[in-house]
């Protein structure tokens, strides 16, 4: 019992420890990627190729001034922030990082907690990510602040319909809730991966993790040239930092999810072993982030809601229906 | 260990409610009540039903609690709200009497039967549980559920829908150009 | 060059490219049709190509276009107006200032100050000559007046300071003496610049 606690609580120190980390490279690589996309060349002149920038902007974001706007409300307009932060961390701990190792002769599950629930752990516990940005909005009597925490309502409860039905049917195909059910189930190679069989799904759930983690074809939250900042205008030093981890912890999730649901997890392809296949396919999901956020336009608050409602959804809802049409015949 | 989890998990939610039910700031009772919502998710983990614990954080805090906060929206939050006490020996006795109620209502099945988990399931997960369960010996009341779903639903488009017609966003459909970019699906 | 290619004032179908777009769909069966093409022809992707085309162009194709400006600085055109300079007869080596004082007179804000004697063989000699560059409107009045094209403008343009009043005297401007084989001659601001040829179009009028 003790040593379950003890390594639990190891094993959460060191996701938060290092997804914390890698949530501040992220922000390094999208300006890099994004840089390299408009012929620029990105931050430079900190650390070889710019990558000490990370810690400059550490640096700034630690002592900046942490200012509290006057008819704010202090407690909420403090906590809103490390709910994004914390939400997105617990929604980590459902998710299996990495393949089963062995360390001085101990066997590690990289799992912090091994629920049979997991994939509705990691949506609930992204579902209640949205308080962050819906109080931090509510709570810094700023009226873009407000526009961003009623856009943020709007987009995340959209968007989790989308989401929960197009991972609905490859539910049904595999039968279980839990992530490393979904891994085992595609240990075949190349040939059993879900997305052959679900290919619409796993557009659907690319287009609602978009919307769910607040990227660029909808990242209408902070919308600069509409809202200032949404609900981050009034934010400074670590706490507008604060969110930025949040974010960023999340779209490495939707990254190891739809690696795991859809593109055969951390089994072994060909010759590349399991954990480096699944750190190449989160990087990879990674940079589709930056990618489209280079490519692509944002959309109007009206298409976004008319893309959820009148297009993902009815074809969602096609989808688990065809599914479960094709197991019952 | 699992008795001061669940003694800690009771506090909480009774304090963070009677801090919603006490509040006269809007913010304050939302957010206490959106906590408490997720450490009642938490005492359902406690006691094993990850399913039902699962649930509870997505649809209680993820979609019904955030409707409630996007109706709040429409109110200064960060104010106090002044509230107007006609009479308050009325409101306390009434108040008293829906509570009595309450506690009858549904302390009278649990005196009745001793409170036993009637229908057992084996050999199955939580999921597979509640779903045998839910589709066997409880039918008929989810399907009324599902049916009352069903009618408020069209309820509400309707009432929401009425003018519909004439949208405020979209122009008129005679003044509109030929070469309109964009992505116009509703008039 | 015959004179009816002048005569074609028409520029506005000449390398303009009408883009077409299609009528906006009235009923719904149209729309829907436009949402299935939009869908199934992939423009999105063409969009996606694009941005990943010119990654690869400017990591692997040296196609970047950062300029490391404190490192690096792009040319400025000839005709520039920056810091003055001034030049030195190339045979003798002698400044070309002869002390007339039209900078002077002609300067509208009021920032070349010029003092001269007589030396002992009766030429003038410039004693004093400063330019206060915190007055000066970089009009290039002075270089246009001076007859022995002895004040110019130089390619300096970096200019900020602390202080309002930043005074040049004649011998920071001077070209120094051992690097009078590099001095150019200054073709004057009003020459045309030396890639004028490539860069004349038609004045886009209608008549």
């Amino acid at each position: 019992m003790d040593a379950i606690i003890i390594e639990t609580i190891i094993k959460a120190i060191i996701v938060l420890s290092v997804i914390a980390a890698l949530a501040g490279f992220g922000t390094f690589i999208e300006r890099k990627v994004l840089a390299f996309m408009q012929r620029r060349l990105g931050p430079m002149h900190v650390g070889p190729f710019g990558l000490l920038q990370l810690a400059a902007d550490g640096i700034k974001l630690f002592t900046k001034e942490d200012i509290i706007p006057q008819h704010a409300n202090r407690l909420i307009f403090m906590i809103a922030p490390i709910i994004t932060a914390a939400t997105a961390f617990i929604a980590l701990a459902a998710v299996p990082l990495l393949p089963e190792f062995t360390l001085f002769g101990y066997t590690v599950h990289p799992i912090v907690a091994d629920l049979n629930v997991g994939i509705l752990f990691i949506l609930g516990a992204m579902a209640s990510g949205l308080y962050g940005p819906l109080l931090a909005g509510m709570a810094q009597a700023n009226k873009w602040g407000i526009i961003g925490s009623a856009r943020t309502a709007i987009l995340f409860m959209s968007y989790e319909v989308v989401t929960g039905l197009s991972l609905l049917a490859p539910i049904m195909l595999v039968g279980s809730l839990s992530l490393i059910d979904f891994n085992n189930a595609q240990s075949g190679g190349i040939g059993e991966w879900m997305v052959w069989q679900q290919p619409l799904a796993f557009i659907l759930f690319l287009i609602a993790g978009f919307a769910e983690t607040n990227r660029t074809p909808f990242d209408l939250l902070e919308h600069e040239a509409e809202v200032v900042s949404g609900y981050a205008t009034e934010y400074s030093g670590m706490r507008w930092g604060m969110f930025f981890i949040g974010e960023y912890a999340n779209m490495i999730t939707i990254g190891f999810m739809a690696s795991l649901i859809f593109f055969g997890g951390f089994n072994d392809l060909g010759f590349i072993p399991g954990f480096l296949a699944i750190i190449l396919k989160v990087s990879f999901f990674f940079f589709l982030m930056l990618w489209v956020r280079a490519s692509w336009p944002h959309v109007r608050p009206d298409q976004l809601m008319w893309l959820c409602w009148k297009v993902l959804m009815p074809i969602a809802l096609l989808n688990v229906l065809i599914t479960g049409l094709v197991m019952m015949v | 260990m699992e008795q001061i989890a669940f003694y800690i998990f009771s506090v909480l939610t009774i304090g963070l409610f009677l801090v919603t039910v006490l509040s006269s700031n809007v913010l304050y009772a939302m957010t206490s009540l959106a906590a408490g919502m997720v450490i009642i998710s938490g005492l359902f983990f406690l006691v094993g039903a990850d399913f039902l614990g699962v649930v509870q954080l997505v649809v209680y805090v993820g979609a019904i609690m955030a409707l409630y906060s996007f109706g709040m929206m429409f109110f200064d939050a960060t104010k106090d709200i002044k509230e107007k006490n006609t009479n308050s020996y009325l409101v306390f006795a009434l108040g008293g009497m829906i509570a009595v109620m309450f506690v009858v209502i549904f302390s009278a099945p649990v005196i009745g039967e001793n409170i036993q988990a009637t229908y057992f399931v084996t050999g199955a997960t939580n999921p597979q549980a509640v779903g045998l369960i839910l589709f066997t010996k409880y039918l008929i009341p989810f399907e009324v559920a599902a049916i009352m779903l069903l009618v408020a639903m069209i309820a509400g488009i309707i009432l929401a829908g009425k003018k519909m017609d004439d949208s405020l966003t979209t122009r008129d459909e005679n003044h509109e150009e030929d070469t309109t970019f964009g992505l116009k699906d509703e008039k | 060059m015959g004179l009816e290619k002048f005569k074609d004032r028409n520029v506005g179908i000449q390398q303009y490219k009408v883009v077409e777009h299609e009528a906006f769909p009235k009923s719904n069966a149209q729309k829907f049709a436009r949402v299935m093409k939009r869908m199934v022809k992939g423009e999105l992707f063409v969009g996606l190509w694009v941005t990943l085309r010119t990654m690869y162009q400017a990591l692997f194709q040296d196609d970047m276009h950062t300029v490391k400006y404190p490192f690096e600085k792009l040319p400025i055109s000839p005709r520039y107006r920056a810091i003055h300079e001034m030049l030195r007869l190339l045979e003798s080596g002698h400044y070309r200032c002869i002390g007339c004082g039209l900078c002077e007179k002609i300067c509208i804000s009021d920032c070349i100050k010029i003092d001269t004697k007589y030396d002992e063989n009766q030429r003038k000699e410039v004693t004093e000559y400063t330019i206060n560059f915190g007055r000066c409107i970089f009009c290039g009045y002075c270089a246009e007046v001076c007859p022995e094209l002895a004040i110019v403008h130089g390619g300096r343009y970096e200019t900020s300071s602390q202080q309002r009043a930043s005074f040049s005297i004649f011998e920071d401007m001077l070209t120094p003496i051992d690097a009078l084989s590099s001095q150019k001659e200054y073709p004057g601001f009003g020459a045309v610049s030396p890639n004028a040829d490539d860069n004349i179009k038609k004045t886009p009028l209608a008549y």
